[in-house]
């Protein structure tokens, strides 16, 4: 139990650490500066809606009777927003046509 | 393939393993290439949470980015991812 704390931890210092890093380069961009509560919000945010991602994108594996989540299931994590699922369906066919 | 085109991004470690921790079936695993695109939308959805709140500050005149802010957009956010 306490292992699994951890483990969770170091992982959600991960996130943030990168959150850190991405909301930086925002700030930059338009020239505000991001409170450190805020990125730690985000963080946390992005932490949980990890949770949300995991389930669809297992779901949808299961769904057509596979065990292993592809670039497709990614794709229908994407389907709410037509310009996001336009984004990530081009980056998983760069990823794919580098395989071949 | 690692597409370091521009910037910060997450690891390819740190999306699989967060991944892997909430499937609920153990035996559930990710293809690279999913991994790889799992951490592109990651990317792509703290960057617009961090836009989105850079927005709401600046339409209010506030030169920091702040958590009242961010709870300003974090309704829509969710809606649409």
């Amino acid at each position: 139990e306490e292992e699994q704390f951890a483990y969770k931890q170091r992982l959600k210092a991960a996130v943030h650490y990168t959150v850190g890093c991405l909301t930086s380069e925002v700030a930059e961009d338009v020239g505000l500066s991001f409170s450190k509560r805020t990125i730690a919000a985000i963080a946390e945010t992005t932490f949980r809606q990890c949770e949300q991602f995991a389930r669809d994108l297992e779901m949808f594996a299961r769904h057509a009777k596979r065990s292993t989540v592809n670039t497709d299931d990614v794709k229908l994590v994407a389907r709410r927003s037509q310009s996001l699922y336009n984004f990530i369906s081009e980056k998983c066919d760069q990823l794919t046509a580098n395989n071949q | 393939m690692e597409s370091g085109n521009e910037g910060a991004n997450f690891k390819k470690e740190t999306v699989s393993k967060l991944m892997a921790m909430y499937f609920k079936d153990k035996k559930t695993k990710m293809s690279g290439d999913a991994v790889l695109a799992m951490r592109e939308l990651l990317r792509v959805f703290v960057t617009e949470a961090a836009v989105r709140a850079a927005r709401q500050a600046q339409s209010e005149n506030s030169g920091l980015v702040d958590i009242d802010h961010f709870e300003k957009i974090l309704p829509q956010l969710m809606l649409d991812f």
